[in-house]
């Protein structure tokens, strides 16, 4: 089938950088195709970055890189009005939100303010700008990295905005070997620059048109509802998964369906995407102790109540 | 034997009950009963696993394809049957259901096939029943109980044991799970035994024992008959007042052609008495004879020759509705010429009563034609008249009655001259001058009349009744007391007379030269108490529902079934009447179409010829075409699917159960793949066939693919494999 090989092929592009990391890349491919942003959170230096630049580059699309910074403003991101001597009037000069992939770097290094900036963008991909409405560009993708809450210099991101992410993915450090490869390789460019585009933009669009037919069925459905409630019900949190979360875990298990060559869910699909769509949409509540909105404490209480959901037969 | 064969066997010889039923009971042509005959004893030697003969006629299976077109025709030859060769509902229908029984026999694949087949056989038997009454039937019929029994608990332990691959199939294996080895024990032998002599010995008890019609065993008031003094051989005045005080229902009278007839008074004639002792009344003409019938059911009261010389008035027609009484009594509007009903024989005395040769036990329906008889013009003038003495001793009797009575009854008749006229005067002199009451002390009069005419001056009907006989008969008018019922309570939602035990009433007959005996009442019409009121305009209604009630459901019989039945015959031959001629009428055009075409090829036309046969061939193309491509698949898709769906999660699960017998228990937490992979874990030797079924049970259910008949087998055949591989060493 010819959308399965162009979407391995995507994989495949992309792992030719990101070494020994293809469930991450998977993560990234299922964002996509679900029409999702993606959330890479980890510590520095894992290839967060270079991750969202190799997936621009195996597409032939445009790629904008905002680096987030405590000083940055909501224009820096969306663009201004400026007023333009020659026509005698203010003009629009689109910010690097215009493009098709946007990597917001570091994203919790900035102030509340101008995270927010990103959400309108992020759900309606439309931005407004002084009473005008510009539309962004399709496919359109946010893949925002951001450091562990614990570090220096963050501003959590509001539960809103980190609702709007269709998952949160950890990279982790590569094994011994992996990284071995990594420092092998030719340090002169860098390694994303030489990749080639295998998708077009088109591609891309009719890609996450064939995701939507991917069937569930209807005791999966209720299977997928059944997680949902479990979350809302359990003493563990004082928030649960929102009817939008609900929403992004039915399209990314109909992704990962497709990723893997199939037009219909499975309950696994479900069952291994629950803690990376779920995870960060739920809060710990506070009779849980210190280690509040933690990465692996949260996708580990997810784990424990999907194990809990009895699946159909 | 294993429960499956068992399965298949029973149910062959549960067909083949049926069949030995239709073919002694209806004239089945040759073909047909071979046809049947052998493919019963082929599919039964295939269920003994005769392992030769399967191999056999697996080889030459047809495929599903053909066994419709093969049912679509029998279809249509059924409609040519009915319409044309036997040209009958019942035998048409018995041959297409034997064509259908062998098209099932060679289809046993599913559960539900089995189904079709025991449906097919339970209408066999019901035809057979239908038309035989034949000692052999009992036999058959017992056979077919017994494979029955057999069948339903066969059918039910198989599907117990066996919930997935529920194919007792013919063709294929007989053994699919361990615990369909299973065998049939000498206890469930004779469990299964039991039941049949069981079931068969409660049927013959309730056939028995439990009335089948028109008689509620139990019912209120039951057993007895209503007792309704004053219809016997002696009426002692004084014995009808107690009774017309019970409002309890004798009967329903419907008039069909009431409309014209101005009866607000209608007379329900019971039995005529010649004697008064001056105390009580007696017929001492109670020999009765029986009826003539003619034709069956309808009896014939007064022969044509006995009225001819008379008037005749307007014919009554009435269809009675009689509760049991205590009575042989049959009432009837004055005077009976016909009496038709389900009686076995009908008497009848001189004085033109009817009677049953005994008390009925139960509701009685029966329909009755009388006349009236009109006063002759003659008689309205004085005629001489000279009665014959035996007539006289019998209607000119009088007790020793006193002179006051003579006195009376002359200076009453002073004036009259002729008969009739001495009779109005004394009718109107009684219901003038004296007063109606119930309330009479019951104490025993020795001059019960004396005391009614002269001191008391008040009574009801047997007294007026009794007077004005006793009175005519002092002026020397012959008359006699009546003693039967006066209908008052008009029904007009059901148009029936509603009787009441209250309705009990006497009255007289008097003779006159010309006309004969004319009826006449002196008792004063008693103003109704009962208002016409919303209340009882209800009860009325409900009166009505029950009248219909009885009249189309307890009194349903035999008889009224044949008559639906003939019914049901006479309106096929209409149809089909109606269908051959506008059938004939629409194919005219293309008749003359083909006789002008057959003289064109008479001529040497081929190129014609050709061209028409090639049109023939053409559309037989297109037909062949359409079946074998089956565009109509397409909306049979989500149906078919979803029975591929089933099939496939049952299938799933007897892997699970079959897996959790080894201690590899899928949680219902663990997805299929989690599972697997689990299986593959602790018993590596499954891990193919349960990654099989896996696969295939994912793209069923979840994909709601539809999975084509290799790939159900082959998740039957992981799952037979399953069954065979060496345990999970712990």
């Amino acid at each position: 089938m010819k959308s399965t090989q162009l979407v391995s092929s995507i994989q495949e592009n992309i792992a030719r950088v990101i070494k020994g990391k293809s469930r991450v890349i998977e993560l990234t491919v299922v964002s996509l195709l679900a029409r999702g942003h993606l959330l890479l959170e980890d510590v520095p230096g894992v290839g967060k970055t270079t991750l969202a630049h190799s997936l621009a580059r195996s597409l032939d699309c445009s790629f904008k890189r905002i680096q987030f910074t405590s000083d940055l403003l909501p224009s820096d991101i969306v663009g201004v009005s400026i007023f333009n001597r020659q026509k005698q009037g203010f003009e629009f000069v689109p910010g690097p939100i215009f493009a098709n992939i946007v990597l917001a770097d570091e994203i919790n290094r900035t102030t509340p303010k101008t995270q927010s900036s990103l959400l309108e963008a992020m759900s309606e991909a439309q931005i407004s700008v002084d009473n005008q409405t510009y539309p962004l560009h399709q496919p359109f993708m946010v893949i925002a990295t951001q450091n562990p809450a614990e570090y220096h210099g963050t501003f959590p991101l509001p539960e809103s905005q980190l609702d709007r992410f269709l998952m949160r993915v950890q990279i982790g450090y590569p094994s011994p070997e992996e990284e071995r490869k990594v420092l092998e390789r030719p340090q002169s460019l860098h390694p994303a620059e030489a990749l080639q585009p295998v998708a077009t933009a088109q591609d891309v669009l009719a890609l996450q048109q064939q995701v939507d037919d991917v069937l569930m069925e209807d005791s999966l459905m209720e299977y997928l509802l059944a997680i949902i409630l479990a979350t809302r019900q359990s003493d563990l949190l004082s928030l649960g998964v929102s009817t939008r979360g609900a929403l992004a875990l039915s399209r990314a298990a109909k992704a990962l369906a497709f990723v893997r060559g199939r037009a219909y869910c499975l309950p696994d699909d479900i069952k291994e995407l629950a803690p990376a769509v779920l995870s960060h949409r739920i809060m710990v509540s506070r009779s849980q102790g210190l280690r509040h909105r933690s990465f692996e404490q949260s996708e580990q209480i997810i784990q424990d109540l999907v194990e809990s959901v009895p699946v159909p037969v | 034997m294993p429960f499956n064969q068992a399965l298949c066997l029973s149910s062959v010889l549960l067909a083949a009950a049926a069949f030995i039923g239709l073919a002694l009971g209806t004239s089945l042509p040759e073909w047909l009963l071979l046809l049947t005959g052998t493919s019963l004893i082929v599919t039964l030697l295939r269920a003994l696993a005769v392992d030769r003969l399967r191999h056999l006629l697996d080889r030459i299976r047809l495929s599903i394809t053909a066994w419709n077109i093969l049912t679509v025709m029998a279809f249509v030859g059924f409609w040519v049957d009915l319409l044309w060769v036997s040209a009958d509902l019942l035998p048409a229908g018995v041959h297409f259901l034997l064509i259908l029984m062998v098209i099932k026999l060679f289809n046993l694949d599913q559960r539900r096939d089995y189904l079709h087949l025991y449906a097919i056989s339970l209408m066999a038997i019901l035809g057979s029943a239908a038309s035989t009454t034949d000692l052999w039937y009992l036999p058959v019929f017992l056979a077919y109980l017994l494979m029955g029994v057999w069948t339903l608990l066969l059918y039910q332990l198989t599907k117990e044991t066996d919930p997935g691959h529920n194919v007792p199939s013919l063709s294929e294996g007989l053994v699919t799970t361990p615990r369909g080895r299973q065998q049939i024990t000498p206890e469930l032998f004779w469990l299964a035994n039991g039941l049949a002599v069981g079931a068969l010995c409660l049927t013959v008890l309730i056939f028995f024992t439990i009335p089948r019609v028109s008689a509620g065993f139990g019912q209120k008031g039951s057993g007895e008959g209503l007792r309704t003094s004053g219809f016997s051989e002696t009426v002692d005045l004084g014995m009808i007042g107690p009774v017309k005080r019970d409002p309890g229902i004798v009967m329903r009278v419907e008039l069909p052609d009431r409309t014209g007839l101005q009866l607000d008074r209608f007379y329900l004639r019971g039995m005529a008495y010649d004697r008064y002792d001056g105390k009580s009344w007696t017929t001492r003409l109670s020999h009765r004879r029986a009826l003539a019938e003619s034709p069956a059911g309808t009896f014939t009261v007064r022969p044509v020759s006995a009225r001819s010389p008379r008037p005749l008035g307007p014919i009554i027609r009435q269809t009675i509705l009689l509760e049991a009484l205590d009575t042989t009594v049959l009432f009837a509007a004055p005077y009976p010429e016909s009496i038709s009903g389900q009686f076995l024989a009908i008497q009848s005395d001189p004085t033109g009563a009817i009677y049953l040769p005994f008390p009925a036990s139960a509701r009685l329906e029966y329909t009755v034609h009388s006349r009236p008889t009109p006063i002759a013009p003659a008689d309205l003038q004085f005629q001489p008249a000279v009665y014959t003495e035996v007539f006289a001793q019998h209607f000119l009797q009088l007790p020793e009655s006193s002179e006051r009575v003579r006195v009376l009854a002359q200076e009453i008749t002073q004036s009259k001259t002729s008969a009739y006229e001495k009779a109005q005067a004394i009718e109107a002199y009684l219901s003038r001058n004296y007063r109606y009451s119930l309330d009479i002390s019951s104490a025993v009069q020795t001059r019960p009349l004396e005391e009614f005419l002269f001191e008391r001056k008040t009574g009801y009907c047997e007294h007026y009744a009794t007077a004005m006989v006793v009175l005519l008969r002092n002026v020397g008018v012959p008359a006699r007391l009546v003693t039967g019922f006066l209908a008052t309570e008009w029904n007009e939602y059901g148009n029936y007379y509603l009787v009441r035990q209250r309705d009990a009433h006497a009255w007289v007959e008097v003779h006159l030269p010309n006309s004969g005996w004319v009826t006449m009442d002196p008792t004063p019409a008693v103003s109704e108490t009962v208002g016409d009121s919303q209340w009882f305009a209800v009860s009325r209604v409900i009166d009505t529902l029950r009248l219909r009630w009885n009249r189309f459901f307890v009194q349903y019989n035999a008889a009224d079934q044949l008559a639906v039945v003939r019914g049901l015959k006479e309106g096929t031959t209409v149809v089909r009447d109606r269908a051959w001629s506008s059938l004939s009428s629409l194919l005219a055009p293309a008749g003359d179409f083909a006789g002008k075409l057959l003289s064109r090829v008479g001529e040497g036309n081929v190129r014609l010829t050709l061209g028409f046969l090639s049109f023939i061939a053409l559309g037989l193309g297109l037909v062949i075409w359409l079946v074998q491509r089956k565009p109509w698949n397409r909306w049979r898709y989500s149906s078919a699917s979803h029975r591929e769906h089933v099939v496939i999660t049952q299938i799933y699960r007897n892997v699970l159960k079959q897996i959790a017998r080894y201690g590899i228990v899928k949680t219902e937490h663990t997805t299929p793949r989690e599972f697997l992979l689990v299986v593959g874990n602790q018993w590596e030797a499954a891990g193919e066939s349960v990654s099989t079924i896996t696969e295939l049970y994912c793209r069923g259910r979840f994909g709601k693919a539809m999975l084509t008949q290799q790939e159900i087998d082959l998740a039957y055949q992981s799952l037979r494999q399953l069954t065979l591989i060496d345990p999970p060493s712990r």
